[in-house]
């Protein structure tokens, strides 16, 4: 029971943290909106040829803007000790990442849901890709989030190179782009796409803990 | 009582200290003292099993505490250099973050008064960020109260305290050790404090 | 050493003897740079992995100081491989590259190769260093199946494995020999390299 309280006081504070750094969410969304647009005057406005790649665009812009604020992922909990306090009281340090992430996923990524209908007015596209494009980014962002935290747990430490954490996140999400995009001409496979993606989240879900715990102690021992 | 047997530690073949034995028993204040990177935090950080060493143990009540780590962290407060404290959060809010971390049992009476002590009340709703760095160190104190936990591990309380803060802190200790806690806190500056041992790390 | 360049002539010289094919003439040698570096870029890789397995759970600080020689030649052979691929796949397929499965999640391996060689260069703390890249080869070994299957996974351009049917291959014996004689020389070439750098490597620490 009183594990429970804990989780709970844990994501209340992660509710409250995103709360006072919804500036920062919404910025992202406007990063996504500016590259759609820069998109746009890039291709011309061609309505058929819009519509076509329209949802190639916004996945990968999605991808791209979403990774643009994991680093802050453990950053602040880490420099000023959090992270070994929470450990400290009972909470194992795989716990934790498995909480941050869940939390991550509800208050960053989707939030950002609400930014897709309106990217796919400006696109043209049919409500069954906006549909499509929901669904798989729900999915995908939970598996984003899972890259996410250990692209940012990786470089905790990282004092020299920034960019190597977005370079990861973006290599392991090559999968999800290929089957989210894929989605759409799947026809009769729309359900067996859906449980691919499903299956590289919880491969994810799975790996991440451990890997950003790993990482984590690693950082802690040698700070 | 914790008892630290012999304990070394090595950071990458570069011997940080040596063969220590201390045995800290119920109402003892300790102190660890020496200059700056002479290992003092490194040595609270290999007490408290966030550093491994390779040779030596440190026992709690009895019992080799790496075998059980999280009852021994249950029975200790940590304050580390660090402001632990969420920049973006309010004082309250934190408070009542660590309250529910550490399952304190403690009235919302209890807090207002410890928040009137130490002159922090006025600031109860103001974000962390717009405190002083002498206020977020008091604080990061509470906590010691908060927690009611045995053993008190600090690194560096003193820190931007003004003198009236350190004679609470003081006092503070005191009473810990009265009520058979054991304080054991890393600083270079030396308390006023009738019964306080002192582990020289030069 | 000496072996290897005996070795390396032998190949070279199997490789001039073996005969044209009937349709693709003369282009069908590069198959002799592109196969066995391919292979050897897997091979390292998996070597890679099973060192850093070895390494996080038994704490063995030789597994990162393989880890770390090794990395750069299985770049190289990667880079081998897919530049082969691509001379081979112009005068064939028509085009320099296509966006084929097997040929992208090699070009992924070479971009994995390369992250590792950054992060090599990226942390101050050497356990950090070390252990940060152990888990990212691991997890990346990910890829590792999704290029070995993906000639059977997806219908590709690429033609799929006719060496591997160890009952029959479909590759007759006057190709297969040079192949093999091939794929020992560039192993002996990358095995000496490796040993060298490790070497360096035990050099260099023991200085410190």
């Amino acid at each position: 029971m009183i594990f429970i309280k804990k989780i709970f006081l844990l994501f209340r504070r992660e509710l409250k943290l995103s709360y006072t750094n919804i500036v920062d969410l919404f910025s992202n969304i406007l990063f996504f909106f500016l590259s759609i647009f820069i998109f746009v005057f890039a291709l011309g406005t061609d309505e058929q040829l819009l519509r076509t790649i329209g949802l190639g665009i916004i996945w990968s812009l999605l991808l791209l803007s979403s990774t643009l604020s994991l680093r802050k992922f453990y950053e602040e909990d880490f420099n000023n000790g959090v992270l070994i306090i929470m450990h400290m009281r009972g909470m194992s340090y795989e716990l934790i990442v498995l909480l941050k992430i869940l939390s991550h996923f509800l208050f960053v990524q989707v939030p950002f849901l609400i930014s897709i209908p309106l990217a796919s007015i400006l696109f043209n596209l049919s409500m069954y890709e906006v549909y499509n494009l929901m669904v798989t980014f729900v999915i995908g962002s939970l598996i984003l989030s899972c890259l996410g935290s250990m692209s940012a747990s990786m470089n905790l430490l990282n004092k020299a190179n920034f960019s190597i954490g977005g370079i990861i996140v973006l290599l392991f999400s090559i999968p999800i782009i290929i089957f989210s995009v894929g989605i759409n001409e799947a026809g009769s496979d729309f359900m067996s796409l859906i449980n691919i993606l499903i299956g590289i989240a919880l491969i994810f879900l799975g790996i991440s803990p451990w890997a950003s715990a790993t990482f984590i102690r690693l950082a802690i021992k040698n700070t | 009582m914790l008892l630290i047997n012999n304990l070394s530690f090595f950071r990458d073949t570069k011997l940080i200290f040596e063969n220590i034995n201390i045995s800290l028993v119920n109402g003892q204040i300790t102190q660890i003292r020496g200059k700056n990177g002479s290992g003092k935090t490194t040595f609270l950080k290999v007490i408290l099993n966030i550093l491994i060493s390779k040779s030596g143990e440190v026992f709690w009540e009895g019992k080799n505490i790496s075998k059980n780590i999280f009852n021994f962290y249950n029975q200790i407060t940590f304050i580390s250099d660090h402001n632990t404290s969420s920049r973006k959060l309010t004082v309250i809010d934190n408070i009542n973050f660590w309250k529910g971390l550490s399952s304190s049992k403690i009235s919302d009476e209890d807090i207002f008064l410890l928040l009137e002590t130490f002159n922090l009340k006025k600031y109860i709703n103001t974000e962390i960020m717009y405190l002083s760095a002498g206020e977020i160190k008091k604080l990061e104190l509470l906590r010691l109260i908060l927690e009611k936990r045995k053993l008190w591990i600090l690194d560096e309380p003193y820190n931007h305290l003004d003198n009236l803060s350190i004679e609470i802190l003081n006092q503070t200790f005191v009473d810990h050790t009265n009520n058979n806690g054991i304080v054991l806190f890393a600083s270079h500056y030396t308390p006023p404090i009738a019964k306080l041992d002192i582990l020289d790390f030069n | 050493m000496l072996i290897s360049l005996i070795v390396v002539i032998i190949g070279l010289i199997l490789v001039y003897l073996s005969p044209l094919d009937y349709q693709q003439g003369l282009t069908v040698k590069i198959m002799y740079i592109h196969v066995p570096s391919a292979w050897l870029a897997l091979l390292t890789y998996t070597i890679m992995t099973i060192y850093s397995i070895i390494g996080i759970a038994f704490k063995i600080p030789f597994s990162f100081i393989v880890n770390k020689a090794v990395a750069p030649i299985g770049a190289v052979f990667t880079l081998l491989c897919l530049i082969s691929g691509s001379l081979w796949g112009k005068p064939m397929w028509g085009t320099w590259w296509v966006w084929d499965a097997r040929l992208t999640s090699v070009a992924i391996l070479l971009l994995i190769y390369l992250i590792i060689i950054f992060l090599n260069q990226t942390f101050e703390n050497r356990d950090v260093r070390e252990k940060t890249i152990a888990i990212f080869i691991i997890i990346g070994s990910i890829n590792l199946p999704i290029i070995k299957f993906s000639v059977d996974w997806w219908n590709t351009l690429h033609q799929p494995a006719s060496v591997s049917k160890l009952s029959s291959p479909s590759m007759d014996s006057s190709m297969l020999q040079p192949l093999l004689v091939m794929t020992v020389a560039f192993s002996l070439v990358g095995l000496i390299i490796a040993i060298l750098r490790i070497k360096a490597e035990i050099l260099i620490r023991k200085n410190n």
